[in-house]
């Protein structure tokens, strides 16, 4: 087992990041205890500033975890800090699911410890054995949110999770996103769905690779930002509203 | 509705380890006793201790050479297969279809018609990694890691035309060394005839790979099911890279260098594996080491068998049909 003695991060800080061609000179505070959504256009670089953050990709600007710069933690106690669910995954192995889950134990000396819980938690018991190379595109997302739970990072920066789930599972991924902000983490999930941003404690809205604007959903999200940046013209109105029985 | 697969519980398939190492007993101490000169039992233990000196002579000049280096070439093809397979995370990912072997023939070719083996052994094995080192960054620079199967496997038809052309054009201009040339040919068809301790010397470095993969399984896991994702979960995937780059590289170009191109190994054996007992890779570097030399040498004692036919054309005979029948489940 091993011990971390360093201190859980809590807040993760971008200074004038930029990557060539997709994200240009982002500077942004996330977190601790807040559950954000990072919202766009496609191409607009959510899935590039997930990745930054995550201390996964280069970046000419600066990347910092509760104060300390990323290229200087080791790999290891990288993943026991943030966790990262990519957008899609191709698995070309059929790995059983139970062992793709426990794989995010592995920075934790490869034990077991959470996994269960974790398969529970995603609705994945009855699939515990299937080769995850044979599941649904929902199925699977749901597998690689499992693994990041069971890393017990305190960040956890989430890919459009919600895309390929069912309305079910997608209302209790927001959930589960909730309570771990509850309980002090911090969940950065990248959605195309506005109708969930009342759900968020804060939003970002990236285009063109430049963050736009941040800030309560309510403030941000005004039908002009929508008209600019996505392009669409927005109406309040009756709508179906969906909520977990 | 078509059920899905579950998988096997773990411990059922814990007997696969064992029975490979009993079949390899097996395979070898037949592998010794067959040939122009049959043995019985007791004359091979007679010929191994030296009690018999014909015996003994045909036992540890020819037969025994021959089946260590079989062996070895059986492990290196079939675990640098497996370590390509997890690369590329790609299961068609192997020496051969990537033209990693048509590399290290090519750089053995090379060597051999300008006549740089008579300055010592060893000048044949380095050739032959720098032929196979070469093949590698090709395939790198035309399909990069994760690429689609179209990518991967057209990169290696490229590359093996490529490299196939280089050897054909030394062979074609050297046709005055008749000698030279059958040496050549015999890189070409693969195969294990007259195979000395001093090719055993010259596979070695098969081993010091071997226990070097070892170690990696539980990382390939992570790194086969994204790169990216195995970062974040805490493998320095930068230094894990590096190191299967090489070892698969030296362990696809010693088999080549003292075996010649033989194929289809590093494709079959691990896949066989994975179907059997699942793609964990702690258990399929084991049965890998274990199962390529088996397979190896039950292709050889088949191809004695019939006549002389060479390990390549046999290993060709087997796992061509496998490779189609691969393709078509894929689809």
């Amino acid at each position: 087992m091993i011990t971390d003695a360093t201190k859980p991060v809590s807040a993760v800080s971008l200074r004038n990041a930029s990557v060539p061609g997709r994200l240009h000179d982002v500077s942004l505070e996330l977190g601790p205890g807040r559950l954000i959504g990072l919202l766009g256009p496609n191409g607009s670089g959510k899935s590039t500033l997930l990745q930054v953050a995550a201390g996964l990709l280069a970046t000419s600007g600066e990347v910092r975890w509760s104060g300390r710069d990323v290229e200087e933690i080791a790999a290891p106690e990288r993943a026991r800090q943030v966790a990262w669910v990519p957008q899609e995954a191709r698995f070309e192995f059929g790995f059983p699911v139970r062992g793709v889950v426990q794989q995010g134990r592995y920075a934790h000396g490869d034990d077991e410890v959470g996994v269960d819980a974790a398969l529970a938690r995603l609705d994945l018991e009855a699939l515990a054995r299937r080769p995850v190379n044979a599941l649904s595109g929902g199925e699977r997302q749901r597998v690689l949110l499992a693994r990041a739970l069971v890393t017990a990072a305190p960040v956890q920066l989430w890919d459009e999770p919600l895309a390929p789930l069912d309305p079910r599972h997608g209302l209790e991924v927001l959930m589960l996103a909730k309570e771990l902000t509850k309980a002090g983490g911090t969940v950065v999930i990248s959605l195309h769905d506005l109708r969930m941003a009342h759900c968020l404690d804060e939003v970002l809205v990236l285009a063109g690779g430049e963050l736009k604007a941040a800030g309560r959903p309510d403030d941000v999200l005004t039908a002009e930002l929508l008209r600019d940046v996505f392009g669409v013209k927005a109406r309040m109105g009756e709508t179906l509203i969906l909520e977990l029985p | 509705m078509t059920a899905m697969p579950f998988i096997k519980h773990d411990a059922a398939r814990d007997w696969f380890l064992p029975a490979m190492v009993l079949l390899l007993f097996v395979l070898a101490v037949a592998s010794l006793a067959s040939g122009e000169v049959g043995m019985t039992p007791a004359r091979l233990w007679a010929g191994l201790t030296g009690a018999d000196e014909v015996a003994s002579t045909i036992i540890w000049q020819l037969r025994l050479p021959r089946v260590i280096t079989a062996l070895l070439v059986g492990s290196a093809l079939s675990t640098g297969g497996l370590v390509m397979q997890a690369y590329f995370r790609n299961s068609l990912a192997s020496p051969d279809l990537l033209g990693v072997s048509s590399g290290s023939a090519a750089g053995a070719v090379v060597a051999i018609s300008a006549g740089w083996t008579a300055i010592g052994l060893w000048v044949l094995p380095i050739t032959a990694v720098v032929g196979a080192a070469v093949a590698t960054f090709g395939v790198l620079a035309l399909a990069k890691r994760g690429a689609s199967s179209e990518r991967l496997l057209l990169a290696g038809v490229a590359l093996n035309a490529l490299l196939g052309a280089v050897t054909s054009y030394v062979l074609s201009t050297g046709v005055v060394l008749y000698e030279r040339n059958a040496q050549l040919l015999f890189w070409l068809l693969g195969g294990l005839e007259d195979r000395t301790w001093l090719h055993v010397w010259a596979a070695l470095p098969v081993v010091a790979a071997v226990v070097l993969v070892w170690p990696l399984g539980r990382q390939m896991d992570l790194l086969s099911l994204g790169e990216r994702e195995a970062q974040s979960l805490g493998v320095e995937v930068r230094g894990l890279r590096r190191r299967m780059l090489v070892l698969a590289t030296v362990l696809a170009a010693t088999a080549t260098a003292v075996a010649g191109i033989v194929g289809f190994v590093g494709l079959v054996v691990p896949h066989a594996f994975r179907l059997a007992v699942g793609p964990e890779h702690r258990r399929l570097v084991p049965l890998c080491v274990v199962g390529g030399a088996t397979f190896v040498l039950a292709c050889d004692l088949a191809g004695r068998m019939a006549g002389g036919l060479r390990l390549g054309i046999v290993t060709a005979l087997v796992g061509g049909p496998f490779f189609l029948w691969l393709l078509r489940r894929r689809a």
